[in-house]
């Protein structure tokens, strides 16, 4: 190789490699990699329960050092002979969308972007259509006549087509009926997102921004931590309140009482109640989904 | 032309065309994506779990200003008020209770007082087949004519409930029927509700017509 031809061909390929540093320079706002533990954790039904000890200790250290505060993070697991089901009185329902931001502030939930696990539809009476609904109405006072209001949200499906598409299995149903996410193991394909015929799923666009004195500490590994950036999440009838025996946030903030939810296999219980004795429907039957969110009617 | 120049041309060509990415990439052609609009934290009122009205049973069971709720404040024990009627037969109020809605039932077919409170004493309330109760267990003077309300309320559907689904676990709280409703007016208050919800994007119809190569 001659001289002139070494420097020609140095020049060229400093340029190139200069060329390549460019493009990739965007990288350099990437922060956030995941620590070595994290990238080496396993799939959360295959982890034994010391090694989830293990994991929920690095995710409370990880909030602790993001929002500052310490949070009180379990894994809860089904109860014995529980089985979860949701009970909506349409006729009681006013359409405030107070149950919305009760479950964004017990969930912690991205407030911007703003994730929402429940939509309520205003429809106009006489008709299910949901090509009628509409979510976005601000009207001065609710109820309004002539319409009702109707709030969707995970119907926590038996037969679940989320939970089918996944493709690396980051989505399943549990025993007392909660369809959960490994936030940890979802690659953020969001076929599980086109799947849902009740369109309950929410992705992750940006990376969720939560108020540091707006988080809830009260954690679940499969509940309300703190999702990252390129997951799916949906709700999951508020697991850290309901496996220890409480009410969802959603039905404790209704102002009318239009939501009631309990344990369908208590013949005692509010749910089996409706379920006997109320005119009980659920959206999209025909799809065959059994979900275990009803709708009903009373009077 | 020798195959040495034809090289160089090349060589020289493609350190061109990297310097020139370079500058393209580093001036950001291309820009970044629009940054995304900032959404308002929603009102503390559409979080709280508070009831729509504070009831006179709950003041009383919480030793707050029951105030409002004396009646011999004004009223002598001896004389029980009498209730003046226009022609229309509907309840005229003295203007001390000019707060009050009369809304108790379509048509005005309950508009008397004394349909619930009791004449002889105020400060208790008189059902239609006699039986007393203080203001405290005001919801068993509702049951005595919202049978089916007030069974569904009993078992726990009807109204409001906090606390635990499993009574093993811990108590669950049901509120008085007049926590929602106000006695002489019974129907549920219309309320404001919490805004809607705020898309990633504006919706395509909304945005602005020029193309954006944010995307």
């Amino acid at each position: 190789m001659t001289r002139r031809n070494f420097l020609r061909t140095t020049a060229v390929a400093a340029s190139g490699v200069a060329a390549m540093a460019a493009v990739l320079a965007p990288l350099r706002e990437l922060t956030d990699f995941p620590s070595l533990d994290q990238f080496l954790q396993k799939h959360y039904q295959e982890m034994t329960p010391p090694e989830i000890e293990k994991v929920l200790e690095r995710i409370a250290r990880e909030v602790e050092r993001q929002y500052g505060l310490r949070p009180h993070v379990r894994d809860l697991k089904p109860m014995n002979g529980v089985e979860f089901v949701y009970c909506l009185n349409l006729t009681r329902c006013v359409g405030c969308r107070k149950c919305v931001h009760a479950c964004v502030a017990e969930n912690n939930q991205s407030r911007s972007p703003e994730i929402q696990y429940i939509r309520v539809l205003k429809m106009p009476n006489g008709t299910f259509d949901m090509e009628k609904a509409d979510h976005n109405y601000a009207p001065e006072t609710v109820p309004q006549e002539g319409s009702y209001f109707m709030p969707v949200q995970c119907h926590q499906c038996k037969n679940p087509p989320c939970v089918k598409v996944c493709p690396v299995k980051a989505t399943w149903q549990e025993a007392d009926g909660i369809t959960v996410i490994d936030y940890d193991w979802c690659i953020g394909c969001r076929y599980c997102e086109a799947a849902c015929p009740y369109w309950a799923r929410r992705f992750n666009f940006a990376k969720p921004s939560i108020p540091k004195d707006k988080l809830n500490p009260n954690m679940s590994y499969l509940g309300n931590r703190p999702r990252p950036h390129g997951v799916v999440e949906k709700c999951h009838f508020c697991i850290q309140r309901t496996r220890a025996g409480r009410y969802p946030a959603c039905l404790e903030v209704c102002p009318t009482g239009a939501r009631k939810f309990g344990n369908i296999l208590d013949p005692e219980s509010e749910v089996s109640y409706i379920l006997k004795n109320k005119r009980v429907f659920v959206l999209k039957e025909e799809i065959g989904t059994l979900p275990r969110f009803f709708y009903y009617f009373d009077v | 032309m020798s195959a040495d120049s034809k090289a160089s041309i090349v060589l020289v060509a493609l350190a061109a065309a990297f310097l020139a990415l370079i500058e393209v990439f580093r001036s950001d052609l291309w820009g970044h994506p629009e940054p995304l609009r900032e959404v308002p934290l929603v009102d503390a009122a559409f979080t709280n779990t508070m009831t729509v009205r504070t009831n006179a049973a709950e003041l009383i069971r919480q030793n707050g200003d029951t105030s409002g709720q004396d009646c011999y404040a004004c009223h002598d024990k001896a004389k029980p008020p009498q209730v003046k009627v226009d022609e229309q037969g509907s309840v005229v109020l003295p203007e001390e209770h000019n707060d009050l809605v009369m809304q108790h039932g379509r048509n005005k077919r309950n508009d008397h007082c004394y349909n619930c409170h009791d004449p002889a004493n105020l400060d208790h309330l008189l059902t239609r087949d006699g039986h007393r109760f203080k203001l405290v267990e005001s919801s068993r003077l509702c049951a005595s004519c919202h049978g089916p309300t007030y069974r569904d309320w009993e078992i726990g559907i009807h109204g409001r409930v906090s606390g635990h689904w499993d009574r093993k676990q811990g108590p669950v709280t049901k509120q008085d029927c007049t926590a929602c409703h106000d006695p002489h007016s019974p129907a549920f208050p219309s309320i404001k509700p919490a805004p809607g919800p705020h898309p990633l994007h504006p919706p395509p119809h909304a945005r602005s017509p020029q193309p954006s190569f944010g995307h």
